[in-house]
């Protein structure tokens, strides 16, 4: 009955496999390698008195003494993550909302994208961070931050949606018209769908500027704590060590939040019969 | 041309595009008259302007001069009473192939219950049980086609337009796809117009062959095919028909 039947790839091949072994072996030695080669340089460079790069373990240690009360934010370790957490979840939330449907606007209408382009081409090359000045001074050390936030998430995310729905296949825009659809129906239903992935490769985007604006923010400032403030705080007392642990900290809720939304596409493009 | 019963009628069809500093006269003067539950082939060289003649008979683009009617409605749109087939498909990857077919029914509002009794009796009939769920990345060019299809009459519009549905598949399923589709006909009775380049496919399906001039594009002859279904493309009378077709083509296309 059927012409021909679907053909389904045979890519997926074991990780353990024979080819594989080799980068398993190279994947799986590299960090330990890594911090041998970090505690080697420490030991080094803290013998010869160049300047003070602390070891894997000191940092370790400064790590358990940030997590219950760090002697420079008086603030456990948890509530300095949470208070990150807190400006890059409003921040991100904020430019997400506001770019997607922007987005579809911009992209849809030529006229609209026409007058808006302008504005957007001087505003988008204006790095997120030389904004933190003025919007510390006019907003605040709470608002300031998160808006820092916004800008960065803001560009990314809404070239990409602009690019999304331009880049629906205008086949679909006819097959919908022949079914009747109205322009709003071709809209919601043709447009929007077929410009999800763009908006999760956009917002992929935004998780990695995103952490990068709040932690130059809370370097000059922000108020109830934060990474940026706990790793200016260890410079301001000579502890390289809290400095780093703040650094570790960062990196690890740079993975957790990008291994999310990395997640988070792959269900929509599952979802969406993308993948 | 007196013909009773008729669904669709074009007059005076004509349609130029600008073009450089000019206008290019795509389609002149077309005349056509398709009888309910008629199916008819246009056949032309390729840039005749066929498939835009469809297009415009589906809503898509507008005429320059002329009218279209379906049944006594003039059509200045798309509309659900024209159901559409196309060359590449166009699937919404999104859905599966049960809400493919269900789309148009959505558009008009119908309820999800009816929806799916509906698209059941399509699925049915383009023989695509079991694969109502999948996407269509997961099937083959052919049941892409059979939901394209399936698609198009779930509106069950007045007359089906097929714009080459099978030119992207290979020969052994576009065989397979002509025959599959002559029985969705005679099953659902609907009136085809059918736009393709090759003439054993247009002999193969069409009770009348329309064939077309090149640019500008008009009617230069019209075939009454009246061998009995199925047919057999060994018979001398479906090779002698081909080779006349296919003549009278060639003669344009040397420009003689």
């Amino acid at each position: 009955m059927m012409d021909d039947l679907p053909r389904y790839s045979n890519k997926m091949r074991g990780v353990f496999s024979r080819d594989n072994l080799p980068k398993v072996v190279l994947a799986v030695s590299s960090l330990p390698i890594f911090i041998a080669a970090w505690w080697l340089l420490a030991l080094y460079l803290q013998g010869q008195g160049y300047f003070y790069l602390p070891t894997p373990l000191e940092v370790w240690d400064a790590l358990v003494l940030a997590w219950t009360w760090d002697p420079v934010t008086h603030q456990s370790l948890l509530s300095n993550i949470g208070a990150s957490l807190g400006r890059f979840v409003v921040g991100f939330a904020l430019a997400v909302g506001l770019a997607v449907p922007i987005g579809l606007i911009i992209g849809y209408s030529s006229l609209v994208e026409a007058f808006s382009k302008p504005i957007l081409e001087i505003l988008r090359p204006v790095p997120p961070i030389a904004w933190v000045p003025f919007l510390l001074l006019s907003l605040g050390l709470y608002w300031g931050p998160v808006i820092t936030i916004f800008i960065g998430v803001f560009f990314p995310v809404l070239s990409n949606m602009i690019f999304g729905v331009k880049s629906v296949d205008p086949l679909l825009i006819d097959v919908a018209r022949t079914q009747g659809a109205s322009n709003k129906q071709v809209f919601t239903k043709v447009v929007l769908p077929s410009s999800i992935p763009y908006i999760m490769t956009g917002l992929k985007i935004g998780v990695g500027i995103g952490w990068m604006c709040i932690v130059a923010a809370e370097l000059f400032a922000a108020q109830g704590g934060g990474i940026g403030v706990l790793i200016t705080a260890g410079q301001s007392i000579g502890r390289y060590d809290i400095m780093f642990a703040g650094m570790v900290v960062v990196g690890l809720l740079g993975i957790v939040t990008l291994a999310l939304s990395e997640f988070l596409e792959r269900r929509v493009k599952i979802w969406t019969g993308m993948m | 041309m007196d013909r009773n019963d008729v669904i669709l009628s074009i007059k005076g069809l004509g349609k130029s595009f600008p073009k450089d500093n000019g206008q290019i006269v795509a389609i002149e003067n077309f005349d056509l008259e398709v009888e309910n539950g008629e199916f008819v082939c246009i056949l032309g060289p390729s840039g005749c302007g066929k498939t835009t003649l469809l297009r415009i008979v589906a809503g898509l683009e507008q005429l320059t001069s002329g009218s279209i009617k379906i049944g006594q409605k003039e059509i200045t749109g798309p509309g659900s009473d024209r159901g559409m087939v196309f060359q590449e498909f166009g699937l919404f990857p999104w859905r599966n192939v049960k809400k493919n077919i269900e789309f148009g029914l959505e558009i008009k509002g119908v309820p999800a219950e009816k929806r799916a009794e509906t698209s059941q009796r399509y699925v049915d009939l383009v023989g695509l049980k079991d694969f109502e769920m999948s996407h269509p990345k997961q099937l083959s060019g052919g049941m892409k086609q059979r939901v394209g299809i399936a698609r198009a009459l779930a509106n069950d519009p007045a007359v089906l337009l097929m714009d080459e549905p099978f030119g992207a598949l290979d020969a052994q399923t576009r065989n397979q796809m002509q025959m599959e589709l002559l029985r969705i006909w005679k099953e659902t009775k609907k009136t085809v117009l059918f736009v393709t380049h090759s003439v054993d496919e247009a002999v193969f399906l069409a009770d009348r062959i329309v064939v077309m001039t090149a640019r500008p594009g008009s009617i230069k002859d019209l075939w009454d095919i009246d061998l009995p279904r199925t047919r057999d493309r060994a018979s001398s009378k479906f090779i002698a028909l081909r080779r006349d077709i296919l003549d009278e083509l060639e003669v344009q296309k040397t420009g003689t």
